[in-house]
């Protein structure tokens, strides 16, 4: 493992980072070339009836259907079939339709990625807005107190398909600025950017406030403010110094939602790829599929490339000379506001769960259908007159604790390969763009439905924010002087692990856990209709939100309540979390600080660095 | 470095104005002398097509649906065989019929003959897989004149001209179909208006065809979006975008100005299939238990919205001459008590199934899952997408399935899913039904010609069937479809097969 090697060899070697890439890609492909034969469905049976509703499946329109696709071939010989005819430009026929899979590909990946330059933008717009306040004080030397992470969490917890329904209802429908549906033109482009930019610029956002004061508080910042440089200047340059760090987000979160964005994709009829990838999958017409796999990794590839040159064009050549200091927070009190938003919220989901635990919440009441909130029903009933407060409270362990397990086992794994950075970096790129629906429909195909399908499928595409956010703080880790200095003095790879490379990257990475917490619960929740998961009528946050979205606007509690409690949960996971390592005196931020400035240690104080050349 | 980071920033942010990739609003040619789009009724329908509208495909109702092309007959009000292309018929003998071709172009200029009939119906005979309308059929059409077609089929086929009037025999022009086995119906039909584009599964644009036969459609043109989701649909309709939007979900047609909202019976009856061939079901006293403990008005005015009738029978209110001709089902097992049921299953667990395809239905098991309970049953639901479970429902894999189901098939003759659905060689029996009685009845029926006696015959089968408890309807479905209120003559078909035609206009 690269962690032997740490510090001595800065740079994967780009001839083993692409070796990487490819075996990933290819590891990918063949898995979904195979998935028609492995899933267990009869693919003849599902291109049947995808072509026709009420088409009887007898054996002999099967027989026809297997015939005419060349099915009894197996699955290599249309793998190299495929393969064979992409050099002419020609990726086959569709099973269902028998058009040319190309020019359906090609344009379905230009909407989307049409759509997700729009996210991009709205991202990159909320992001600054977050991060902002932060700027604005560091560069001034006036951030004494950590700014609350409570406003991204609350953003960054919002359901993208409930903010599209949103929007869609209320800017669409209400209020007619922008057409409620459809692609007709940039005024189409709005909504739906809006409501995937949103969480995505919190999250973003998030991430860069946590990482901006580490940045004010290296030594050539107050250099420079001594000086009297211009707050802007500063700014400026710790704003560099942060986005490098941040910028690998940017692919798992927004550059995947070329083929993620499916939910949003139907609330706003968009003829994307994400919508394309899942039929094709539902009906196994491999050739689109396949093509369409083909297209996000190569997606993910080429942004990867160009994510990791705009970070060394951001870092420059401090990080080539292993002239970089790590960025550590200082130990700044995190307020008390944070801690009583913490404990605030924890009472208030504590409260809520305990009451509903007390009810029912599976008693069917036909009659009393989406009731508003009363004081029978405090949260309302939904569709059948369940009681929401009593599914809310039964179905908080569960979501929780399923979403802590997957979020764990996601952070664990992203840890060791982002570690791992040769081989990590190519299986990064690769799946980081692979939409969860392409996780589940394989791991259908391998364990059947079941219960604990969902968080299995969950794991083996959620590691990648964690691994791209890993490999890239740990690069400037190692790029770092006071590494060197440890190295120098004989440092071990254990002393370096726990000294220095852990503490530089777990304080990023589990705040980017936390705040992806709700967006795991709802991935969760969506591969339900594979059979992944608990099954209903069992209470869930995430199925809670996805079976009453078609009546937030005709009964909104019933959205509203199962909303809240995600962003409690956000809220209290992000600012707990603050609150501790604001004040903990066992953190281990806090007691290498104090050794650092001791001069005891291999302090990075020490170390003079020059961040950039000013330009 | 820096100026290449800029660079690269400046690519990014032109890339939207160069990818220019929106779906333009394609407004067809309808830019005639009476000025621009005007007049054009804008449409949203659900299903996108899946074979570029081929009419051996799903697509076949788009068609029908926009008037677009026609088959010898056509269905009428009451289900009855109406001429189409076709002015009149006879049965010459069990097995022959002569059709009487009207005076009729296609919208290619080139007129209807007797060989384009007989081209139209060998290519669907020819269909690899073969339209579901012809697989238990065997016809071979023969040009007599030019005006004058004689089918023949195999063995006697009563129903032969309903059958002619499906979607998927409409008859097209020699070009429509190429030599690879496609289809295309574009500017090939014989309706009244005729496909000038076709942008792949997102739209659609007809022009008014001035040539046909049955007058000048009084809409210039139709532009067709498709929209899968139900609450978008309903979106494009009170936003103003569309004119007419089908199926309007029942959880979003509250929300509809009850001057747009129209609702139309449907031949869709929703039923829970208990599973007769393996598992806890295949004992009649536990079948007429959970017949007992159902009760599908429950659902009527909850899950429906209101949007349903309470089930009378396999048959509801859609299929006009069923409630007149209704057999009183008689020799039902003796329903098992709670306390027997809960002996009985020992514990076993009921697994209910459905799918989610159809929103209604995942709300519907729940409510009878509770009512299940109640007589004593243990369930445990098992919920996918439909593609994901169709396997293990035909291997008989769970004990009842919530189910939703058109009684008229494309035949628009109700023994095609009598036949299917419970005869023992059926090939789409859930239920696993195996009745000695109910395979007579049913074959009875199937071969009765009589229009009167076959529906007292098919009446009589679902009488039998119920008395097996092998299916327990719950509701007929209905449909809700919007229109806008300064739209006239959209026809509101139970069958779904038609909605615009040449009467149908803006005020």
């Amino acid at each position: 493992m690269s962690v032997m090697s740490a510090g001595t060899e800065a740079r994967p070697s780009p001839w083993r980072a692409g070796l990487g890439r490819l075996a990933a890609g290819t590891a990918l492909l063949t898995a979904v070339a195979m998935l028609p034969w492995l899933s267990g469905n009869d693919p003849a049976l599902t291109v049947l009836r995808a072509r026709s509703a009420d088409q009887d499946p007898t054996p002999a329109q099967l027989a026809a259907v297997r015939e005419q696709l060349g099915l009894d071939e197996g699955p290599f010989t249309h793998l190299a079939h495929w393969l064979g005819g992409l050099p002419r430009g020609d990726a086959g026929t569709s099973w269902v339709s028998g058009e040319a899979v190309l020019p359906q590909v090609t344009g379905a990946f230009a909407v989307s990625f049409t759509l997700m330059l729009g996210a991009l933008v709205v991202t990159v717009a909320v992001a600054a807005l977050a991060s902002a306040r932060t700027l604005y004080l560091g560069s001034r030397r006036r951030l004494h107190r950590g700014s609350g992470a409570i406003g991204v969490a609350v953003l960054a917890a919002l359901p993208k398909f409930l903010l599209a329904s949103l929007l869609a209802t209320v800017c669409g429908v209400w209020l007619g600025w922008f057409p409620s549906s459809g692609w007709a033109g940039p005024a189409s482009l709005v909504l739906p950017a809006l409501a995937l930019g949103v969480p995505s610029g919190a999250m973003i956002g998030g991430l860069l406030d946590q990482s901006l004061p580490a940045a004010f508080n290296e030594p050539w910042a107050r250099t420079w403010h001594a000086y009297g440089y211009a707050p802007g200047r500063v700014a400026q340059h710790a704003l560099r110094r942060a986005l490098a760090g941040v910028l690998p987000q940017l692919l798992p979160t927004v550059v995947a939602l070329v083929g993620g964005a499916v939910a949003v994709e139907k609330i706003f009829n968009i003829p994307g790829l994400g919508r394309l990838a899942l039929d094709a999958a539902i009906a196994q017409d491999l050739p689109p599929l396949q093509t369409a796999t083909l297209a996000l990794i190569l997606l993910g590839v080429v942004a990867g490339l160009l994510i990791q040159a705009l970070r060394r064009a951001l870092l420059g050549p401090a990080l080539r000379d292993g002239a970089l200091p790590a960025p550590h927070a200082p130990a700044a009190s995190r307020g008390r506001f944070t801690r009583w938003a913490a404990v605030a919220c924890g009472l208030v989901l504590l409260a809520l769960v305990t009451a509903g635990l007390l009810r029912d919440p599976l008693h069917v009441d036909t009659a009393a259908r989406l009731l508003p909130p009363s004081a029978a029903h405090p949260l309302g009933t939904d569709a059948l007159g369940r009681d929401l407060l009593a599914r809310l409270g039964h179905g908080a362990l569960r979501t929780v604790g399923v979403a802590l397990a997957v979020t764990a086992v996601c952070t664990l794994a992203g840890l060791l390969l982002g570690m791992a950075a040769q081989v990590g970096a190519g299986l990064t790129e690769v799946v980081s763009t692979m939409p969860a629906v392409l996780a589940g429909m394989l791991t259908t195909a391998v364990t059947g439905p079941s219960a604990s399908g969902a968080a299995l499928a969950v794991c083996l595409v959620g590691w990648t924010p964690y691994a791209a956010q890993a490999a890239a703080l740990l690069e400037q880790e190692r790029a770092s002087g006071h590494m060197l200095a440890s190295v120098s003095f004989g440092a071990g790879p254990g002393y370096l692990l726990r000294y220095h490379l852990l503490p530089a990257v777990l304080p990023g990475v589990l705040r980017n856990a936390l705040l992806r917490l709700p967006t795991t619960v709802l991935v969760l929740a969506s591969l339900g209709f594979l059979g992944l998961g608990e099954q209903p009528p069992t209470a869930e946050w995430g199925r809670l939100l996805s079976e009453n979205q078609p009546y937030v606007e005709l009964a909104p509690w019933t959205v509203l309540g199962p909303a809240c409690a995600l962003v409690l949960l956000s809220v209290l996971a992000v600012s707990a979390t603050d609150a501790v390592a604001g004040r903990g005196p066992a953190s281990v931020r806090t007691s290498r600080g104090s050794r650092g400035s001791d001069g005891k240690t291999f302090g990075r104080d020490t170390i003079p660095v020059i961040v950039s050349r000013s330009s | 470095m820096r100026s290449t980071s800029r660079g690269l920033l400046f690519a990014l942010a032109l890339t939207p104005l160069l990818t220019g990739c929106f779906v333009a609003g394609e407004e067809g040619s309808g830019s005639d002398a009476n000025g621009g789009s005007a007049g054009r009724l804008r449409v949203a329908l659900a299903v996108p097509p899946v074979q570029a509208l081929s009419p051996y495909s799903n697509d076949a109702t788009v068609l029908s649906k926009l008037s677009v092309a026609e088959g010898l007959t056509a269905l009428d009000q009451n289900g009855a065989a109406a001429p189409a292309l076709a002015k009149s018929w006879k049965q010459i003998n069990p097995t022959s019929w002569t059709f009487e071709l009207r005076k009729a172009t296609f919208q290619d200029g080139t007129p209807v003959t007797a060989e384009s009939v007989v081209d139209a119906l060998d290519h669907a005979n020819a269909a690899e897989p073969k339209p579901r309308v012809l697989s238990d059929v065997t016809l071979t059409a023969k040009a007599d004149d030019a005006d004058t077609v004689t089918i023949s089929t195999k063995a006697a086929d009563p129903v032969l001209p309903l059958r002619l009037a499906s979607p998927a025999l409409a008859v097209l022009a020699g070009k429509a179909y190429g030599k690879d086995g496609t289809v295309s119906p574009i500017g090939t039909g014989t309706g009244p208006f005729e496909i000038t584009k076709l942008i792949g599964k997102s739209k659609v644009a007809l022009d008014r065809y001035d040539g046909y036969w049955g007058g000048k459609a009084k809409a210039p043109g139709i532009d067709v979006t498709w929209i899968a989701d139900g609450t978008a649909r309903a979106n494009a309709l009170r936003g103003g975008d569309v004119d007419i939007a089908e199926w309007i979900p029942t959880a979003q047609a509250k929300l509809l100005d009850a001057k747009t909202r129209h609702e139309v019976p449907s031949v869709r009856t929703d039923s829970l299939v208990l599973n007769t061939g393996s598992g806890l079901f295949t004992d009649p006293a536990l079948r007429a238990a959970a017949r007992e403990a159902v009760d599908g008005s429950a659902l009527v005015d909850s899950v429906f919205g209101g949007y349903a009738d309470p089930a009378q029978g396999l048959f509801g209110p859609a299929v006009s001459w069923a409630a007149d001709q209704r057999v009183q089902v008689t020799g039902r097992a003796k329903a098992a008590t709670p306390t027997q049921v809960k002996a009985e299953t020992k514990g076993e667990t009921l697994r209910l199934a459905t799918y989610t395809n159809r929103a209604e239905l995942p709300e519907a098991a729940t409510v009878l899952q509770q009512q299940l309970e109640k007589a004593g049953f243990t369930v445990k639901q098992d919920v996918r997408e439909y593609t994901q479970m169709e396997a293990d429902l035909l291997a008989g894999k769970y004990d009842a399935l919530v189910f939703s189901r058109v009684t008229l098939l494309d035949t628009g003759d109700a023994v095609a899913y009598l036949a299917s659905d419970y005869t023992s060689d059926g090939v789409y029996n859930i239920a696993g039904l195996k009745d000695s009685e109910v395979d007579r009845a049913i074959k009875s029926a199937a071969e009765e010609g009589d229009t009167t006696k076959r529906r007292q015959k098919i009446m009589a089968a679902e009488a039998e069937i119920l008395r097996t408890d092998a299916v327990v309807p719950l509701v007929h479905e209905k449909v809700v479809q919007g229109i806008a209120t300064d739209v006239e003559g959209v026809l509101l078909d139970p069958r779904e097969r038609s909605l615009i035609d040449v009467d149908t206009h803006l005020k």
